[in-house]
């Protein structure tokens, strides 16, 4: 429930076949969920580099281990905050750089990705899920008051 | 959106001009760009980045990657931002330390070499 409104937050799922082509259609929709959720400019901007690295991530991942499985989205829109979680079923051992293609080898692209996540969205949690798999989920305040953190974000579908 | 890649030469410099998206599906195809102005030879390169509209790790890591291989030929990268959005993503990273990021290509091409 929300704290302020005593509404149960309204919640967006989408879930997209790990591709990089996809990336970007994923960002248009974060963008316009956010956008129509009352979330200014360069929030969404934060949200849309936040929700694509952290994507970005799992389909490097994805790649890697060989697996299919779609990338879960929830767009989370509650009273205080705009919420993002992100569940992938890519193996633990699976984990290196960022996409599925190689790197320059002159920089992490995982860990600065991961990194540029952290300073951009609050709260920044990841977690591994039962079965393999990772569930990385973020907020972003809606303006300078404090954020109440007591709603959990939803279980996962999977 | 796709990225469009633009180069025309200026003086000793090269004018890299990037439009669009820079993400882990887009930055091969820059990284590729790259490569084959410093095999051809230009080791001076200016990259517009004006008409970029969003940028991403993977796309840092490129330009890193660039900086570098001109640099083993005594060579420089500029860059040319003045979008917001951009310049926090290389604020937030601490690349605004390795990069030379200017308002124009004019003061890029005229900025001393570093």
């Amino acid at each position: 429930m929300d704290a302020e409104t005593g509404a149960a937050p309204a919640i967006v799922r989408l879930a997209f076949p790990p591709e990089p082509r996809l990336l970007g259609t994923i960002r248009l929709v974060v963008a316009i969920v956010a956008r129509k959720a009352g979330m200014g400019a360069e929030g969404i901007e934060d949200l849309k580099v936040a929700v694509s690295e952290t994507c970005a991530v799992a389909v490097g991942d994805l790649a890697r281990s060989g697996r299919q499985d779609p990338i879960e989205i929830d767009l989370v829109d509650a009273a205080d905050r705009f919420g993002i979680e992100v569940r992938d079923r890519a193996p633990a051992s699976a984990q290196g750089p960022a996409g599925p293609g190689p790197g320059d080898g002159e920089v992490d692209d995982r860990e600065l990705g991961l990194a540029l996540v952290g300073a951009l969205v609050d709260d920044l949690k990841t977690a591994t899920l039962d079965g393999g798999g990772n569930r990385t989920s973020f907020w972003l305040r809606r303006g300078p008051g404090p954020l109440d953190l007591s709603d959990a974000l939803p279980p996962p579908l999977t | 959106m796709d990225l469009d890649l633009n180069v025309r030469k200026d003086g000793d410099h090269s004018v890299l001009e990037v439009a669009g998206e820079i993400d882990v599906y887009t930055a091969p195809k820059l990284r590729e760009q790259l490569i084959e102005l410093v095999s051809d030879g230009s080791y001076h390169i200016v990259v517009d980045l004006e008409k970029v509209d969003f940028l991403d790790s993977t796309g840092l890591g490129v330009l890193v990657g660039g900086l570098k291989r001109v640099r083993n030929h005594d060579g420089s990268l500029q860059l040319v931002c003045t979008q917001e959005k951009i310049l926090k993503i290389f604020r937030i990273t601490g690349l605004t330390k390795v990069f030379p990021i200017h308002s124009s290509v004019g003061d890029a091409i005229s900025a001393p070499a570093e």
